[in-house]
């Protein structure tokens, strides 16, 4: 690899700018490639297979080939509803798990930024705060609350825009009744029970950051299956 | 999900290059069976033998760090190396793990 490209990398990653470095490693070429442009000279006969390692998220060798794949792609968005003591026990995980959250909640006595500090905190209700924040399809929400007047239009802004995780914390029956607030508000079955509720994997466990590591651990396992 | 955002390994990389040193950047390119560190894993080695990073738990940065002198010494690009279950014929380690990797090593110049 030149020092030429080596900067250029640094530069690419301290401004957060997505790409990937391609490697010949018959030769030691490098080069950095850009989502969406064409890549130079040898490279440009696998123009195919490098946006699809792209898109995958996948790091590795072009099968048949000496070309080597590194992708730097941004953190999943994950947007928390209710500034909570299990927010904060998630914000924690989240970290070394490449997920960047945001939380939600009107409510100003729990959306402190000393509870959160470095996290972006949204003192609104759902329907405003999500003017404020791009998502799409790889964005996950996880409702905490268990209030329907917040976690409830959280739930529905999500659903219509298919973010591919939906969890919300609350008992079974709290989530049956969740549902059929849905069902009334005109969300199908499919859409219903694409929601994760109660939220979580199995753990046993009780306690706040238990309570984090169950949901983290399901927000693991659905982004390998995305 | 890796953060490769947030790794400093490069960075690492580019102060030793600032401070004069001639650097080897390792990265694990190839995974097969159970192998500790995923592909993207880098370690950085100088030409003292200081090294920074890992490309498994401890298995093969010994051997790795060797053939990065030999990088130095020969002054050779690149060379990609096979680590394989108890590969005793080169440097006499192997991943205690059963998997088997493959890592790359370049002269950053």
């Amino acid at each position: 690899m030149k020092i030429k490209t080596l900067e250029e990398i640094l530069k690419k990653k301290s401004s957060k700018t997505e790409f990937a470095i391609l490697t010949n490693l018959e030769n030691g070429d490098s080069e950095i490639y850009l989502p969406g442009t064409s890549p130079k000279g040898e490279f440009s006969k696998y123009a195919g297979e490098i946006e699809n390692f792209f898109k995958s998220k996948k790091n590795g060798v072009i099968e048949n080939s000496e070309i080597f794949i590194e992708t730097y792609i941004k953190p999943i968005k994950v947007i928390v509803v209710g500034a909570v003591h299990i927010a904060q026990y998630l914000v924690d995980f989240a970290k070394s798990l490449n997920f960047e959250i945001s939380i939600i909640d009107p409510r100003g006595y729990f959306a402190s930024e000393q509870r959160f500090p470095d996290i972006k905190v949204i003192n609104k209700w759902p329907k405003e705060a999500f003017e404020e924040i791009e998502t799409n399809s790889s964005t996950a929400l996880i409702a905490l609350t268990h209030d329907p007047k917040i976690d409830d239009p959280a739930l529905q802004y999500a659903l219509k825009n298919k973010f591919y995780y939906i969890g919300a914390l609350g008992s079974k029956k709290t989530h049956e009744n969740r549902c059929q607030r849905l069902s009334e508000a005109g969300f199908t079955n499919d859409q219903i029970s694409s929601i994760h509720g109660p939220i979580g994997i199995k753990l046993g466990g009780k306690s706040a950051p238990e309570i984090a590591l169950s949901i983290i651990a399901q927000l693991v396992s659905q982004t390998y299956k995305k | 999900m890796k953060n490769s955002f947030d790794e400093k390994i490069l960075d690492e990389a580019q102060d030793w290059i600032n401070a004069n040193q001639k650097v080897v950047l390792a990265t694990v390119i190839q995974t097969w069976g159970s192998s500790p560190r995923q592909v993207g894993s880098r370690m950085i080695v100088n030409e003292k033998g200081d090294f920074s990073g890992s490309v498994s738990g401890g298995c093969v940065e010994s051997a790795v760090v060797s053939e990065c002198l030999s990088l130095i010494k020969d002054n050779k690009p690149c060379k990609k190396i096979e680590f394989k279950v108890s590969n005793e014929s080169a440097w006499e380690v192997g991943l205690a793990c059963g998997g088997e990797i493959a890592v790359y090593i370049e002269q950053i110049h």
